[in-house]
């Protein structure tokens, strides 16, 4: 799961894979401004056909946390 | 001229007055709206029961559809959002955010949902959550802008998404209108021509400096705080620029802006207030009514795209 949620945030942040880790921090680590979160967050919806609602966004702030997130919502891989 | 937004709004030109905060207040939604328009009510950052105020005298002035603009990021956003679906209007838009939690209360108050966005994604997102329509503005609108231009947002987001959508963001006149319609749009947003409709209540100098202003007279302030606001350039926005450059904090440059489009639009203080207009004031070049602006648009747009 991380190798391809790896992948995701590289090609929606356009940042290189190799720097991603789990602790890594979209906001303040990235870059990422609210559209930027709104890009990932869509296709995160998209790979793994689930709803993110906008109130748990806030919360998704590391690899890790979403990653958790995931989890729990039954995503496996 | 129908399209899908005329139907979705129950109006006759598919042509919505922008959201804008102090400007767009009853008298000016109701005369867009009486004029074959989309008026809207700008809540801004105003308490609920100012907005309800609001929607009840603009009531009394139209019996025509009309909508309320709600700034998410205000701190009355959550009551607002509750006022307007208890006193109902036709539509709401939303701007600096996502209004995804309010989506069922409206829908229930039967209200249409047309957020503003800024981006392809974002635009997407909403249709997902149950959207009507999408405003796709540019950054050649005045006030608080995104990164993307009208010309090159507009295609993208209606390439992206089946909803219809309304361009906002240097269109002023029946050529803007129907480029916007060329590159996809069902409607447009328009703010800074209404800035000087006879009906709106800005102070005089405030439209005098619109109708003067040059091309070049736009300028964009507070980029380095990530809040960009576009406004026609004077004192203040030469100030904050010489602040903003010499790595002045977000919080004494919000203190410089503080109150000031109010002091600009309320006092006429064109000065030290923020003016704010989007880039096509260069060309609003007269006060007219409402209605003589919606038709002559109209005639225009429909010359150049060969409708009768």
């Amino acid at each position: 799961m991380f190798e391809k949620m790896k992948d995701i945030i590289a090609e929606q942040l356009n940042c290189e894979k190799e720097t991603i880790t789990l602790e890594t921090n979209f906001k303040d680590d990235l870059g990422a401004d609210s559209l930027d979160l709104f890009e990932l967050v869509m296709a995160l919806e998209d790979e793994y056909s689930v709803e993110i609602p906008s109130e748990d966004l806030e919360n998704l702030t590391t690899v890790k946390a979403v990653m958790d997130y995931l989890k729990n919502k039954g995503v496996e891989e | 001229m129908d399209t899908r937004v005329t139907k979705l709004l129950g109006i006759e030109y598919p042509i919505i007055q922008g959201g804008m905060a102090w400007v767009a207040e009853h008298n000016l939604a109701a005369a867009v709206s009486n004029a074959g328009g989309f008026g809207l009510i700008g809540a801004a950052s105003a308490p609920a029961e100012v907005v309800r105020d609001e929607i009840r005298k603009a009531k009394e002035l139209t019996d025509k559809p009309f909508g309320v603009n709600i700034m998410l990021l205000s701190p009355h956003a959550d009551e607002v959002a509750r006022v307007v679906a208890e006193e109902g209007v036709k539509a709401v838009t939303t701007g600096a955010g996502n209004p995804e939690k309010y989506m069922e209360l409206w829908k229930n108050a039967g209200i249409k949902v047309i957020p503003v966005v800024a981006s392809v994604a974002l635009a997407r997102r909403m249709e997902r959550y149950g959207a009507d329509a999408v405003v796709a503005e540019g950054m050649e609108s005045g006030g608080h802008i995104g990164s993307q231009t009208t010309m090159t947002l507009v295609p993208q987001v209606a390439d992206a998404v089946d909803i219809p959508v309304i361009a906002a963001g240097g269109i002023g006149d029946g050529r803007g209108f129907a480029a916007a319609m060329m590159l996809g749009a069902e409607a447009v947003q328009m703010g800074t021509r209404f800035v000087v409709a006879s009906e709106s209540i800005v102070h005089g100098n405030y439209k005098e400096r619109v109708i003067k202003a040059k091309d070049i007279d736009s300028e964009v302030t507070g980029m380095s705080t990530g809040h960009p606001v576009r406004s026609l350039r004077n004192k203040m926005t030469r100030e904050y620029i010489k602040l903003e450059q010499s790595g002045a904090s977000f919080e004494e440059l919000e203190y410089l802006t503080l109150g000031s489009l109010r002091n600009a639009v309320m006092e006429g203080d064109v000065v030290n207030g923020t003016v704010m207009a989007g880039q096509i004031a260069g060309l609003v070049k007269k006060e007219q009514t409402c209605r003589e602006m919606i038709e002559e648009i109209m005639h225009e747009a429909e010359v150049l795209l060969k409708i009768q």
